[in-house]
């Protein structure tokens, strides 16, 4: 029994390399190939982001292999591994986690394979990084707020999953806004879990607390941007209160049109995808590349919603 | 004396009530805001979906079950109910109907594998959390479910008389729920399955039916509180209600429902959920920062329940 596995196992592996010869032999040079691991397959961004990249690998005609991390920073390293292992050409990578991701990218340097995040950020330094500035986005969103508000007035924040990337970098770039103007006061601020339900119960309950005095709320996601759009509008309140949120969902954008909700950020998730698998080409085939590719983020209000859907 | 003692039983049992009472005299002290019929009406709709789901969780407890799957059987639902309820399709009896049919037939086969194979509940219900969860990417290919009809999203947001209807719907479920396992003989037999499974069976107890209709009875009350989530967040979301599941099993904990079977009311777990709520909507109320909520939410659970256990040991 033990042969027949041995006996597969070797053919399997021999069937393999027969493979890449023929490859080779065939194109003249070899067919690039790019592992790529993804944060979540749940996440709807994340899967915009994978999509184009397997969309622009096929133009430019290079092999991939996708896999899920499904948030997990220790799976992550492991796929990371089974990269090195199958001596991909270039490894792209959507960090799970700032810190706990690292290691993936010290192994992949370590056995000389250029490694590309994509979306966020690693605290170990990759061959390139390919995403948007979160601080840029909260400021964008504070800013519609401080102006819609002729800088005065009452501010509440919902943060998402406390002491993630996105949530620090969002709250950031926020209050960095915030302290460029005095009469612009944070009254409360709280986290919504970036879950539309949880938030409207949290809009809710500030509307019982603060009432008329709430003037506008910032949400770090859109989801959360929803969930107080709902609980306002259900008390009436909508009219009154500006809502501002990031990332500018499907959802969130038909708000944006009708009305409902004021603003939402851009985050170019195709920019992202396309931008990540033509560095990973670059590099592999030693052309110039820039170590910081950085996608700009948009606001998106009623005026100009409309280039935004499809 | 002894009048004394014979008081504080009386006293003992209603502990949790009693731990319930004391909170909101707190809070209202602390904040005008809380005591407020529309802070109430607030409370209570917010509490409405974790009720339902502890309602549920509540009757497998105390035949010495546990179900981990009502977080991932709200997502079925919701995606399913979401699909078949955007506006000018389906009258919304369809997606109540289909929705609802979905989360029976989970709780069923929770229930049906955990009565043939013997598998510990735990397991079977972790493994249909996973299935299920899976199932709801599925239908909803990883997006959510948006763009429902008015006569849908009135479940979760509309009134009548001035009362949310969720609040109805949980007033209407907790009355049925209370009924059947005081009333009934099906209650009967859940305390005796609970209570002692050799026994009932020896008694002549089919404890594998009286097993799979409380699997049953718990995936239909989460199916419905899928559909009130869907239709208040006006979507139908595949990665809604994770986690869920264990703020229900505290609801029917902190109400005084055994995790070794066989004790438990309806009363104490909506008691259990009530508090849940109140201490969330407190300390937004009183702007208490996201990091110490978390704290202080786990120190009043644990209280509750500590203060609880020691007016049992004086009953």
């Amino acid at each position: 029994m033990k042969r027949i596995y041995v006996g597969l196992i070797v053919s399997a592996l021999l069937v393999g390399c027969g493979q890449t010869n023929e490859k080779e032999q065939g194109d003249g040079a070899k067919k690039l190939t790019v592992g790529v691991t993804m944060l979540s397959m749940q996440n709807e961004f994340i899967v915009k982001v994978s999509d184009e990249i397997d969309k622009k690998a096929q133009e430019l005609g290079v092999e991939l292999i996708t896999v899920d991390a499904e948030r997990s920073a220790l799976k992550q390293i492991e796929q990371v591994e089974s990269f090195i292992a199958q001596k991909v050409d270039v490894i792209i990578m959507n960090p799970c986690e700032v810190e706990a991701s690292s290691p993936a990218v010290t192994k992949a340097l370590a056995a000389k394979i250029p490694i590309i995040n994509v979306n966020s950020a690693t605290s170990a330094k990759p061959t390139a990084f390919v995403g948007s500035d979160d601080v840029e986005s909260g400021r964008i969103a504070m800013k519609f707020i401080a102006e819609k508000l002729g800088g005065k007035g009452n501010v509440f924040m919902m943060h998402g999953f406390m002491g993630q990337a996105a949530q620090i970098q969002r709250e950031q770039g926020a209050r960095e806004i915030l302290k460029q103007y005095p009469n612009l006061k944070l009254v409360a601020h709280q986290t919504g879990e970036w879950d539309r339900a949880k938030s409207m119960s949290l809009m809710e309950n500030w509307i019982q607390s603060y009432g008329k005095d709430i003037n506008a709320v910032f949400a770090q996601n859109d989801e959360m941007g929803m969930g107080a759009v709902n609980a306002l509008t259900a008390a009436g309140m909508k009219d009154k209160v500006i809502v501002v949120s990031i990332d500018a969902i499907p959802d969130a954008l038909q708000a944006v049109k009708k009305g409902t909700l004021d603003a939402t950020v851009f985050q170019n998730a195709e920019q992202q995808g396309a931008k990540a698998i033509e560095t990973a080409v670059k590099i592999a085939k030693g052309q110039a590349y820039e170590k910081e590719v950085l996608i700009p983020f948009q606001l998106v209000t009623k005026e100009n919603v409309g280039t935004f859907m499809k | 004396m002894n009048k004394y003692v014979t008081q504080f039983k009386g006293i003992g049992q209603y502990g949790i009530f009693m731990a319930f009472v004391v909170v909101c005299l707190l809070l209202s002290f602390t904040t005008s805001k809380f005591l407020t019929v529309s802070n109430w009406t607030i409370i209570i709709t917010q509490v409405s979906i974790n009720a339902l789901l502890a309602f549920g969780v509540t009757f497998v407890i105390i035949t010495g079950g546990i179900d981990l799957s009502l977080g991932s059987i709200m997502a079925v639902t919701g995606v399913a109910a979401a699909s078949l309820a955007h506006p000018d399709t389906y009258p919304v009896i369809v997606p109540l109907v289909i929705g609802l049919l979905a989360g029976v037939a989970m709780g069923a086969l929770n229930g049906l594998v955990i009565t043939k194979s013997k598998v510990p509940p735990f397991i079977v219900t972790l493994g249909m959390m996973t299935i299920g969860r899976g199932l709801a990417l599925i239908l909803s290919k990883g997006r959510p479910v948006s763009n429902l009809s008015d006569s849908f999203n009135f479940i979760g947001g509309g009134n009548v008389a001035g009362i949310p209807f969720p609040i109805i719907v949980l007033i209407i479920s907790f009355i049925v729920c209370s009924v059947v396992l005081k009333k009934t003989i099906l209650g009967r037999y859940i305390y005796a399955v609970g209570g002692n499974e050799q026994a009932a069976k020896a008694s002549g107890i089919r404890v594998n039916k009286v097993k799979m209709a409380v699997y049953t009875i718990c995936g239909g009350l989460a199916a419905l509180a899928g559909i009130l989530l869907t239709s208040r967040i006006t979507t139908g979301q595949p990665n809604a209600g994770v986690g869920f599941e264990l703020d229900a099993i505290a609801a029917a904990i902190i109400g005084g429902t055994s995790t070794s079977g066989g004790t438990g009311t309806m009363t104490g777990t909506l008691i259990g959920a009530l508090l849940i709520g109140v201490i969330s909507n407190g300390l937004d109320l009183l702007n208490v920062t996201s990091y110490y909520q978390q704290v202080v939410m786990g120190a009043i659970i644990i209280g509750a329940v500590v203060l609880d256990s020691w007016n049992q040991k004086t009953t």
